[in-house]
């Protein structure tokens, strides 16, 4: 399969502060792809780099084949961009906002008034389309930023934190529509939401400090940091024996109690045996593996500590 | 060929079609006002200069000042409003358009709404006032208009590129732009200043504007080193605004 989006050695820096730092990645044409990290750690530089508003500071960055500085204006005809502001023209009605960006793209009416009524049918706006985007919610202000991104049929879709402040309602309706996309262009999602990256996306990137810490879908995520042998154990009756004996094992690494719900970690998977010899059967409800989350993932990746 | 900038330019046109009515009640209300204050209050104590009626001395500068005060106006605060507030700029900047394109048709815009202005301004004291001039005079009158439209235009831009906070915006204009104008002899002959201040009064573009657009209109004349200067200005504006633009938005 193609490459859409080539990036090598990619170096940014801000006043002597690496924003990126000596990033590569090739990303597969048609394929939904999510770039995730804490605030800071780099995302939004690097979208901006490939959308051409930024100039990296070393490394070259190809989208489509085209070099992002060599042939900028070429690159901005193959994209479609949705920042993470909603950078809406507020004295433009929706359709208007639509129509000018139609135009930008060189676009002859023919050709866009269509396109823009089946976009405006297709998202619910069509009976909006004549208001300004400030009397629009913001569920309905982000689905007017993405059909613009996409009136000149993008090959490469850049999304930068999508669905960022909208109700769980409007976060599914932009996934929604975003599937309906994933066949028919490259999409590359930067997203804080980890349930959102696991739903979407079929690759993703976890970045930190300007760069990349993993590489895999996110089964393989997930797989890879399965080594925690985390377990959920309910009791009927007897919880506060039950604590006992668990905080006195030795390869109980940590334990958290909610009720009778304990949540342990085994120092190793072979301790489970000896777990089970110790507690007995009969007070016990379920005992089942907590899978890893990709949140999970992505906190033992980037830490708690929360970034300024 | 900048159909970018002509899309632009068309964006901005159709907002101000939306709210034209207010604009120019607006922009009419103080040059009016000042025509009153200083060409009717003053009529008695001031009875020509130069032997020009007093009204008739200040109303090509009154005109002139409302071209270039909203070019400057609409330039700054436009470029300003969309690069950081709406931060449209940035979606012009992801389309197949060049940063040229977003200047020039910025720049244009300015210009464009300097010169519409200027003009209905113009059309308000001609109906006021019985002073009539002949075609040829107001064609010289409006390359000093466009030039000086353009060039404030310009200055406008540079300022709503580089100053990221609105209240500065506000002191450049109450610190530089207000001066310049009010100093380059609208209400009084430059014949009032010093020798050795005239000198450098004579070289400051808002001077080759204001006196060169009343000597074109009044008198029919083209003085060379105003039409140099004026020209020069807007030139030299252009291109500084281009650059810093450039510099700015490319990071």
């Amino acid at each position: 399969m193609n490459t859409a989006i080539s990036l090598q050695g990619i170096i940014k820096t801000y006043n002597g502060l690496r924003a990126v730092d000596d990033f590569s990645l090739d990303v597969r044409s048609g394929t939904i792809f999510g770039l995730l990290g804490p605030n800071g750690a780099g995302k939004t530089t690097l979208i901006r780099i490939l959308t051409t508003l930024l100039r990296p500071t070393a490394g070259t960055a190809r989208v489509e084949g085209y070099d992002i500085l060599a042939s900028a204006k070429s690159v901005r005809r193959l994209i479609g961009v949705v920042p993470q502001e909603n950078n809406l023209d507020r004295y433009l009605t929706a359709r208007e906002n639509l129509v000018l960006h139609a135009r930008m793209h060189g676009l002859q009416a023919g050709d866009y008034n269509p396109r823009i009524d089946e976009l405006l049918e297709l998202t619910g706006l069509a009976g909006r389309q004549h208001d300004f985007p400030d009397t629009y919610s913001g569920g309905m202000q982000r689905r007017l930023v993405v059909i613009r991104a996409l009136i000149h049929n993008p090959r490469v879709l850049f999304l930068d934190e999508p669905t960022t402040g909208l109700d769980p309602q409007s976060r599914r309706a932009v996934w929604d529509y975003i599937q309906t996309l994933r066949s028919r262009m490259t999409i590359f999602l930067t997203t804080h939401y980890l349930d959102e990256a696991d739903t979407l996306c079929d690759r993703i990137v976890i970045m930190d400090h300007g760069k990349a810490l993993v590489d895999g879908s996110s089964t393989e995520l997930k797989e890879a940091f399965a080594h925690s042998h985390r377990y959920l154990l309910t009791f009927r009756a007897n919880e506060e024996r039950y604590e006992q004996t668990l905080r006195s094992l030795p390869f109980v690494r940590e334990l958290e109690r909610s009720g009778a719900v304990f949540r342990l970690e085994l120092a190793e998977e072979e301790y489970l045996k000896p777990l089970m010899d110790s507690i007995g059967g009969p007070d016990i409800r379920s005992i089942c593996l907590e899978e890893p989350t990709l949140e999970d993932v992505f906190i033992e990746l980037t830490g708690r500590k929360v970034r300024e | 060929m900048f159909r970018g900038a002509f899309t632009i330019w068309g964006r901005d046109m159709r907002v101000l079609r939306r709210s034209l009515f207010s604009e120019l009640l607006a922009v009419v209300a103080y040059p009016i006002t000042l025509y009153l204050a200083f060409g009717v209050g003053l009529k008695g104590y001031i009875n020509d200069v130069d032997g020009i009626p007093y009204g008739m001395f200040i109303a090509p500068g009154l005109i002139s000042m409302t071209a270039v005060s909203a070019a400057f106006d609409e330039s700054a605060w436009s470029m300003w409003f969309h690069r950081r507030v709406q931060h449209t700029i940035e979606e012009y900047r992801v389309n197949p358009i060049s940063v040229y394109d977003i200047i020039i048709g910025k720049i244009v815009s300015g210009f464009s709404q300097g010169a519409i202005k200027g003009i209905v301004v113009a059309g308000v004291i001609f109906l006021l006032t019985p002073f009539r001039f002949p075609a040829v005079h107001l064609l010289a009158y409006l390359f000093f208009i466009i030039f000086g439209s353009m060039a404030f235009s310009c200055i406008g831009t540079m300022c709503g590129t580089v100053v990221d906070k609105p209240e500065n915006i506000g002191r450049i204009q109450g610190v530089v732009i207000v001066p310049l104008i009010f100093l380059s002899g609208i209400f009084f002959p430059l014949s009032s200043y010093p020798h050795a201040v005239l000198s450098i009064v004579k070289l400051l573009p808002t001077t080759a504007i204001f006196e060169g657009a009343r000597l074109a209109l009044l008198k029919g004349v083209m003085d060379f080193q105003y039409c140099a200067i004026a020209v020069f200005t807007a030139a030299v504006a252009f291109a500084a605004a281009v650059w810093i633009f450039n510099r700015k938005i490319e990071g």
